[in-house]
């Protein structure tokens, strides 16, 4: 069917623009969230197809592919993007208030892209949008940071365009749709959507730049990055079995080094890392069940992530600090705060009645039912795991355990209001997950309500639970303190830099020693033939001045006869 | 404990925080940790009511999932401490650009403490 539908990406690109129009203050605020608004009900009414055909350089661009699975992304797009600028109604900085709706844009952009030229422009946008929420703190240390995710971003649209380019030669298509891995070409796209989705090893990116972000700024980036990489790869490679074992390992990895993070943010883009890996692996499986679980526990992980960034946002807003080793005891204080993220925790935890326990089973049980046994024993694990940083050591280490003399006022009220609706959202998903598996790409026939799976999930969850009390009772669970982890990022950060220097510096005293030896050649040699030849020399005695006009005229009649043949 | 603010008073604190503060009550922990250990139980008795659920036997045998529950978390403790001498560095390990040593701009802020209002 063809149809002709206005971009929803446009919407908030128009957003943005008039946006700098408007003066400083609330109107530009209410700016950010009206935008959201009408372009999730101008998502909600489009009609399924392919529309907004473009003639680019010879090939037909689809900027609309309108299905199942790019509207349910698209919405919970505009549910992020409005969520983050409520919660950044305060901030009067005209960079970060563009750079959300220009960010959150191109994302939806992206996901509605039916091309890969379309594709690229949306990918390379959300790279270089995001980068100003980054860059926005204005500290040396956000710049160098924010230069470094610019790198990486940058590099994950270059190869996508490599591998696009390659493709195009090969099959003479643009078409984004499901590939086979096998190829340079699928190699290629599939590489640089595994950068952005922050695979294994490629993932430090993510780690590196969310915490250095502004406040406001790690609650957007949360959002759309690694969630448009997931969305990329359930429509590039769905039932690509290599898939299953990344998300696997991605699930399992980033537990430890959460355990151990000081930075209550950098403990959440672990985190974010870790629920990732869930997705993955439900791509990977590729049945209707488990891409089914791979679109709710994006939609739902956008939401508690959400949550959790803005509880530990609020609390930073407040002291100036997210590092759990100067905080604790907040919730006398910040009791609203408290609860939103313990609301937060619960669902990234997946209890039961809150959001992660309706969506994340969906990908559990299908990993199950498809006999993948180990993967299935480390998602399992991984659950316990996300349950470790994010379920207790976030709101733990922050609100609860020891007091640390810390007495911050409340967040302000539309943070409060931000939080609230987040919150109320991941409990409302948890209670009734009929309306979201209704948006999923695929009939759902599923209930997460049985027997065996909330006891099953409670015994992992109250046993992990009491695992925690007694290892802090007997003093063996690792205090917090201030310090930081290595991670691979060490490599092109110390290991790499280092290296260079060295070679540099052996570089560099080769050639000095080689310069110094030739030169002490050059000027004994110079030394002797002054010695020889120069005015006080033996053999310019003997030198008549006659001699010199003969060599000259030989010259002169030399330059005349070459110059005349 | 407290390095609290002297003009410290828990009665300015908001309502829901003072409720809050049983938490913080001798004797609160160990009520809470009974509540914990019954809870516990009742999902091994709960474990009862059904059998072979399970898309896996091992899934089918009782408290499976306490049992994996609680040796991941601990292995995952373990674990974390023994990479912690492995990968822990100061925080200026990086220098200036890295932003873990820097304080956070205060444009960015609005410091507010409870007991100033």
């Amino acid at each position: 069917m063809m149809i002709d539908p206005f971009p929803p990406a446009f919407i908030f690109f128009i957003g943005a623009g008039l946006l700098l129009c408007m003066p400083k203050g609330n109107l530009r605020a209410l700016i950010g969230i009206i935008v959201p608004i009408i372009t999730a009900l101008v998502i909600w009414e489009l009609p399924n197809g392919i529309g907004s055909e473009l003639e680019f350089a010879g090939l037909a661009l689809e900027m609309m592919r309108v299905d199942k699975l790019s509207v349910i992304f698209g919405l919970v797009f505009c549910l992020a993007a409005f969520l983050g600028n409520l919660y950044a109604w305060h901030v009067k900085d005209t960079i970060q208030q563009v750079a959300a709706l220009g960010y959150a844009g191109s994302a939806i952009g992206a996901v509605f892209a039916g091309d890969f030229i379309t594709l690229f422009i949306y990918w390379e946008g959300t790279a270089i949008a995001s980068v100003f929420l980054i860059w926005a703190r204005r500290t040396e240390g956000a710049f160098y940071t924010g230069m470094r995710y610019l790198v990486i971003q940058i590099a994950s649209g270059v190869i996508l365009l490599a591998g696009v380019v390659l493709l195009y030669r090969e099959t003479g298509s643009i078409t984004f749709e499901k590939m086979e891995l096998g190829t340079l070409a699928t190699w290629l796209i599939f590489l640089s959507f595994g950068i952005k989705c922050a695979f294994p090893l490629l993932h430090n990116w993510l780690q590196d730049s969310y915490p250095a972000a502004t406040i406001t700024g790690t609650v957007i980036l949360s959002a759309f990055t690694t969630k448009l990489a997931v969305y990329a790869l359930a429509r590039g490679f769905p039932g690509t079995e290599l898939l299953i074992y990344i998300g696997a390992v991605m699930t399992v990895f980033p537990v430890f080094l959460a355990e151990i993070e000081n930075d209550l943010r950098r403990v959440l883009a672990y985190s974010l890392n870790n629920q990732l890996g869930f997705m993955v692996v439900g791509v990977g499986i590729g049945t209707e069940m488990s891409l089914n679980g791979t679109a709710s526990h994006a939609f739902a992980h956008i939401l508690y992530k959400a949550l959790l960034f803005m509880s530990v946002g609020a609390v930073l807003f407040r002291t100036g600090t997210s590092k759990a080793s100067e905080l604790g005891g907040l919730y006398r204080t910040m009791p609203l705060t408290a609860i939103f993220c313990l609301v937060g925790a619960a669902s990234i935890s997946a209890f039961p009645l809150f959001s992660g326990f309706v969506t994340k089973s969906l990908i559990l049980d299908a990993s199950a039912e498809n006999h993948y046994m180990i993967v299935w024993g480390m998602l399992v694990f991984a659950s316990a795991g996300v349950l470790s940083h994010s379920g207790i050591k976030i709101p733990f280490f922050t609100f609860f355990a020891h007091d640390s003399g810390k007495r911050p006022a409340e967040a302000p009220t539309h943070m409060l209001w931000a939080m609230g609706i987040t919150a109320a959202l991941c409990i409302l998903v948890g209670v009734f997950p009929e309306p979201l598996y209704a948006l999923l790409p695929y009939k759902v026939d599923y209930h997460a309500y049985t027997t065996y799976h909330v006891v099953g999930q409670l015994q992992l969850l109250l046993f992990a639970l009491l695992a925690f009390v007694f290892l802090m009772r007997t003093g063996i669970h690792p205090p917090e303190v201030r310090a930081i982890n290595l991670d691979t990022d060490v490599l092109y950060r110390r290991f790499l830099p280092t290296l260079i220097t060295r070679l540099g510096n052996i570089i560099s005293g080769v050639w000095m020693l080689g310069t110094w030896f030739a030169k002490g050649k050059a000027d004994k040699f110079v030394k002797t033939l002054h010695n020889s030849h120069g005015p006080e020399g033996r053999m310019a005695r003997v030198w008549p001045t006659g001699a010199m006009v003969l060599w000259i005229a030989i010259i002169l009649s030399a330059t005349l006869i070459v110059n005349f043949i | 404990m407290a390095k609290a603010p002297k003009n410290d008073n828990p009665q300015n604190y908001p309502a829901l925080g003072r409720w809050m503060m049983w938490v913080d009550k001798p004797g609160s922990v160990k009520k809470m940790t009974w509540v914990l250990g019954i809870f516990c139980v009742l999902t091994i008795l709960g474990n009862l009511t059904y059998s072979n659920k399970g898309h896996y036997s091992a899934e089918n045998i009782l408290g499976f999932y306490a049992f994996y529950g609680f040796v991941a978390f601990t292995l995952i403790i373990f674990v974390a401490k023994a990479l912690r001498t492995l990968i822990m560095r100061p925080e200026d390990y990086y220098g200036k650009k890295s932003i873990d040593t820097e304080e956070w701009p205060e444009a960015e802020l609005v410091r507010k403490d409870h007991n100033d209002d």
